[in-house]
């Protein structure tokens, strides 16, 4: 007989997810798994429009990353319709997708995944939040974040032509070209973003990197799975969040595939799990053996970290240091000519820095970039080829878009593989671990404990898009600790 | 600076959108109204609270899901009173209430008072860009009750 402790819902995570942690009578963790409710019918909602809609259509799937839905749809349209962008458009395209980056990896970390280790994990919830930060580190930072988001969503808007849905992705290109006065706006707001990212990552260098007990927590063993890990590379294996070929790497760090997106379903399988809509990827060459690490488990993750891990090297200056630096803290050693990848999941935090930082270079280097505000920046489309596979990484995974569509580009077949479903079995397995750690102290009861599960997943700042998420009143946290017959108890609140 | 009224929800997931609805309404029945701006919005949070900054005043139009709640039901609680609906909250920043409070240290100028309209949802699982019917029924009463809350103000002045 198991027992039964129910987490519901989840405090600041998109979706109305539940946590079940499962436990045998011993009191040990039997499995323990992220729960999202379904949502239905977004093929049949998409299935018979023209497959140009869909740049506006799938960036309406989540209020949160529409700007990458947008840009993974355009490039599926591209390749829909057999066509390839002038240089201006791709770097236009990039250039846009770079600011959205830094207002969402800059939000996650002071908002959402920087309060457990700058506020502290064990700190009242009611505080674990940005305003605990600005309370922590300073009043400043309340200003820089708000700052930072709207001079980027004052770029988005400029580029994107919507603010929150973007519209100027088109098949061949991007709908509008870029002015010298634009441009200067651009660069401006560029070099104020490397200001920016250098300076959080000071912040995590004093407040997480140099206290022992966060330090700790990032690099002890609770968080840690040998899993294969998924990013985007270019051409010399460096990270890119555009375009490139997707690179998987084996536990070890070795190169395992590299492949163009449009052959993903020769490498990935879909699992489904009769107690989850959410699908479950896997790689087929290893085969799906369950939650379990290893290089025998299909099982990988695609994250910040996970694309750090995938790098050979970071392409802009500032990023690369920090990225070395990086490495040698965890003393990741040369494997099969690569650095081993770091596999200790609250990483994932300082690797997102690292990648706001390289996110902010890149804007510098685009805006200053003498093709940005070339006027050739579409490329008419002349045929319908039926299929169109189009990725980018997502801040939350590699995202894909494929689609198929009859002789006049009328859509038949779509299907999405979305940044957070890659690390569906990942984050299960995270908080597996955390509960199994923690659950085995006897903790069971106190709320830090179950922060620190909450904490397992936040670090993937899973999104589950558009799942409903919201409760009359508050949002509170519940937990029922459940006898074997499965009544409950006891019970404890409280509101979020 | 006058009034903002902000739409928020998912357009594409049936009940989701309602505020959405609601405020396309109320943009119809308000053409060139000087100090008063629609938006619309997919998330809450900050993004919700960088929406309201510079207006002396903010509407927000979402969907709720109450226990037990009737499908069209409208609640229109008392200024200020910042309660859950489905999408003020951002679970990927925090609630409406940390944002404005963050908004504040930040030195933005935010309304002094705030009113929110929930409509019970029905459906908000299944994709689709049509309101089921008895939420759909809701929005001339929302619409309605926001028009009368609008012209109450100092910069709707004497139009109706």
């Amino acid at each position: 007989m198991k027992k039964r402790v129910s987490i519901n819902p989840i405090t600041r995570l998109e979706g109305h997810g539940k946590i079940e942690i499962f436990l045998n009578d011993d009191g040990s963790v039997a499995n323990a798994y992220l729960q999202v409710p379904e949502l239905r019918g977004f093929e049949q909602f998409c299935v018979g429009r023209p497959a140009e809609e869909m740049p506006v259509i799938t960036n309406r799937i989540c209020g949160v990353c529409p700007e990458a839905h947008h840009m993974a749809s355009t490039k599926a349209l591209d390749r829909l319709f057999g066509v390839d962008p002038p240089g201006a458009a791709k770097k236009l395209r990039e250039l846009f997708y770079s600011a959205f980056y830094v207002t969402d990896h800059t939000t996650h970390f002071y908002a959402l995944g920087g309060p457990d280790f700058i506020v502290g994990p064990d700190a009242p919830p009611a505080e674990r939040n940005i305003l605990g930060v600005v309370r922590k580190v300073g009043l400043d930072i309340g200003k820089e974040v708000i700052d930072c988001r709207a001079r980027n969503h004052h770029i988005i808007r400029m580029l994107g032509g919507r603010e929150i849905h973007p519209a100027a992705g088109v098949p061949g290109g991007w709908s509008k070209s870029l002015s010298e006065s634009e441009r200067i706006q651009i660069e401006a707001a560029a070099r104020k973003n490397i200001e920016f990212a250098l300076f959080s990552l000071q912040i995590f260098d004093k407040l997480v990197w140099n206290n022992g007990a966060f330090r700790e927590l990032v690099t002890g063993g609770t968080f840690l799975h040998r899993t294969y890990y998924m990013g985007t590379v270019d051409g010399e294996n460096r990270l890119n969040f555009y375009d490139g070929r997707i690179r998987v790497v084996d536990p070890d760090g070795r190169e395992f595939l590299q492949y163009d997106a449009a052959d993903y379903s020769s490498h990935i399988a879909e699992r489904v799990e009769p107690w989850s809509y959410l699908k479950f990827p896997f790689l087929r060459k290893p085969g799906w053996k369950g939650f379990v690490d290893g290089a025998g488990s299909g099982v990988y993750c695609a994250t910040p970290l996970a694309r750090l891990n995938v790098s050979d090297r970071l392409a802009t200056p500032l990023a690369q240091e920090h990225f070395e630096k990086f490495c040698e803290a965890f003393g990741t050693k040369a494997a099969g000519g690569r650095r081993a990848p770091v596999h200790h999941r609250m990483a994932t935090h300082w690797a997102r820095l690292i990648e706001l930082l390289y996110a902010a270079e890149r804007m510098l280097e685009l805006a200053t970039d003498p093709e940005i505000t070339s006027p050739d920046v579409r490329t008419i489309p002349r045929e319908v080829t039926g299929v169109g596979i189009g990725a980018v990484e997502a801040p939350r995974g590699t995202l894909i878009h494929h689609y198929v569509t009859d002789a006049k580009g009328i859509l038949q077949k779509v299907n999405l593989i979305v940044g957070t479903t890659n690390n569906h079995a990942a984050i299960s397995m995270s908080i597996r671990k955390a509960a199994e750690e923690l659950i085995r102290r006897g903790q069971m009861v106190e709320e830090t404990v179950l922060n620190r599960i909450e904490m397992a997943f936040r670090l993937y700042d899973p999104c589950l898009s558009c799942a409903t998420h919201a409760l009359p009143g508050t949002m509170p946290l519940i937990v029922n600790f459940c006898d074997p017959a499965g009544d409950v108890v006891r019970s404890f609140r409280r509101d979020g | 600076m006058g009034t903002v009224v902000i739409g928020i929800g998912n357009p594409v997931l049936t009940d989701d959108g309602i505020g959405l609805h609601v405020v396309r309404w109320i943009a119809e029945r308000l053409p060139d109204m000087p100090g008063i701006q629609i938006r619309e919005l997919y998330s809450g949070g900050i993004r919700l609270m960088e929406a309201m900054a510079g207006f002396d005043r903010a509407v927000i139009v979402d969907a709720i899901l109450t226990e037990g709640g009737r499908p069209g039901t409208v609640y229109s609680p008392a200024a200020n009173d910042l309660f859950q609906t489905r999408n003020a909250h951002s679970t990927h920043d925090g609630s409406l209430a940390t944002a404005l409070e963050l908004g504040r240290l930040a030195g933005l100028r935010l309304p002094g008072e705030i009113r929110i309209w929930a409509i019970e949802a029905r459906d908000v699982t299944n994709f689709s860009e049509r309101l089921t019917s008895d939420v759909e029924r809701a929005i001339p009463v929302v619409v309605d009750d926001v028009m009368r809350f609008l012209s109450s103000g100092a910069d709707i002045g004497a139009r109706t």
